[in-house]
């Protein structure tokens, strides 16, 4: 059960490498926030996942922050880019 | 059944990713990330509760963060989304609905 919840951690990242490229490559701004908010949902639930894995209940409050402040990022760039800051 | 709704979660999420990479413009990608972010994470969620059992703590944690993306995430991609669009982001040329002129309540 435990190895289970490490291999879908591994692998919650792993299928998220296309966000990351799309982070990289893409054109507007916009692009790069939208991969970035995707991106860290698949890391917060990594970071769960890890947590059973590892029977350290620290870790999910990591993941806790994580999901409940990375929209705030998102959220400032949207802001930025509607005030045409950018 | 972990592992069931393991597979559905990963799944969901592989194909938001590969849509999210794939997709014309922005506002696709929008609508791809959206849509498949949240349904892949739930599943997952569902599944670390099923395996830890109901009354621990991975459950509440569980449930908060769940009920965080589910309220947030979309609040986020409307948010890029709207930016965009007032800023004039391009969007793929076989979109049938650009109306820029419009008057758009604030």
């Amino acid at each position: 059960m435990t190895t289970l919840f490490l291999v879908v951690a591994v692998a919650e990242v792993a299928v998220a490498l296309p966000l990351l490229l799309r982070m990289a490559v893409g054109p507007t701004v916009g692009d790069r926030a939208v991969a970035l908010n995707a991106f860290s949902a698949q890391a917060t639930l990594s970071l769960l996942l890890f947590s059973a894995f590892a029977s350290r209940t620290i870790y999910l409050d990591v993941a806790l922050w994580t999901s409940s402040f990375s929209y705030l990022g998102t959220l400032v760039w949207a802001r930025l880019l509607e005030r045409e800051l950018l | 059944m972990v592992g069931l709704l393991c597979a559905v979660g990963l799944f969901f999420s592989l194909s938001g990713a590969v849509g999210v990479w794939r997709m014309p413009d922005l506002y696709t990608r929008i609508q791809a990330s959206t849509k498949t972010i949240t349904l892949g994470a739930l599943p997952v969620l569902v599944a670390l509760v099923v395996g830890t059992g109901v009354l621990t703590p991975y459950t509440s944690r569980a449930v908060l963060v769940a009920f965080l993306l589910l309220v947030l995430n979309p609040a986020a991609s409307h948010a890029v989304a709207r930016a965009s669009y007032k800023t004039g982001t391009p969007q793929w040329k076989g979109a049938v609905a650009h109306e820029p002129d419009r008057e758009q309540p604030s």
